[in-house]
């Protein structure tokens, strides 16, 4: 598969750029972890497009499944309603963080306007079996970081119990 | 100023521009934002721009490094957001309210 044709580019992006904006603009939490999910699932489909088929996949279960129940979970367990202040205080600065923002996205953009990585010559279109090298890949050059990711994620998992951890157990009185 | 052809052939640097406002809207929710858990919302949105340049790289130069990368990414990103809900957790059941401004005083 070759990558977007322009049309599907132009719609994925616009509708990647409005999910993404509508995370950081509504005022509710919980419209933002659904409108994240969103995003994320419209990002599976530019990877999916992008010759990264296990990669797509990856990021529907891992990231639209599992890290994202992990935020609404957390939100449901909070109670929150709409936010009153949700943004912070302060005309001027917020027009600086904005425009530092801006600044950051126009200089990125600035210099990748004449980046040409092949863009022509070479693409993964033709490679049929990507899955199967990703994963000789990973179990043969990239073995030690792969197995102290594991160990990473086996210290955060006793890391996060033991730092949300209620004295006296789950039927503690408050 | 790009020319129509520019905006007809769709090469990497629409992804890498992409990529670009994405993390830029990351960036302004991580600034401008005052609950924790949409803060860390807009971490995960840049980490998430920072992996579509990745595959964007990865497809364009037909070398499959990049999409190694985008995993170890994805399993960071995972362990942050445990970590950082957990103290998202430790604040709420501290002052009743996820502010950014209660952070300073969560000692221990």
């Amino acid at each position: 598969m070759m990558s977007l044709g322009p049309a599907m580019f132009y719609v994925f992006a616009a509708i990647l750029v409005f999910f993404a904006l509508s995370v950081i603009m509504s005022p509710n939490p919980v419209h933002s972890a659904l409108y994240l999910v969103l995003t994320m699932i419209s990002l599976a489909g530019v990877y999916f497009h992008l010759n990264a088929q296990f990669i797509a996949g990856v990021q529907l279960i891992v990231y639209a499944g599992a890290v994202m129940v992990l935020f609404v979970m957390v939100i449901m367990l909070f109670d929150i309603k709409q936010e009153l202040r949700a943004f912070t205080k302060g005309l001027i600065s917020g027009a600086l963080k904005v425009a530092s923002a801006a600044f950051v996205a126009g200089y990125l953009i600035g210099t990748f306007k004449d980046v040409s990585v092949g863009s022509q010559s070479a693409s993964l279109a033709g490679n049929t079996d990507i899955t199967k090298e990703l994963a000789l890949m990973l179990y043969s050059k990239y073995v030690l970081a792969f197995e102290v990711l594991g160990l990473l994620l086996l210290v955060v998992a006793v890391g996060a119990v033991a730092v949300s951890r209620v004295k006296g157990g789950t039927h503690a009185k408050h | 100023m790009p020319s129509i052809e520019s905006l007809n052939q769709i090469g990497l640097n629409h992804y890498l521009a992409l990529s670009a406002i994405i993390f830029s809207f990351g960036m302004i929710g991580v600034l401008m934002r005052k609950n924790v858990i949409v803060m860390l919302m807009s971490i995960e949105l840049m980490l998430n721009a920072v992996n579509l340049s990745f595959i964007a790289f990865s497809n364009f130069t037909a070398n499959l490094n990049g999409q190694i990368m985008v995993f170890f990414v994805m399993t960071i990103a995972a362990a942050e957001a445990g970590v950082g809900l957990a103290i998202a957790v430790m604040i709420y059941k501290k002052f009743k309210e996820i502010n950014i401004r209660y952070f300073e005083q969560l000692r221990g």
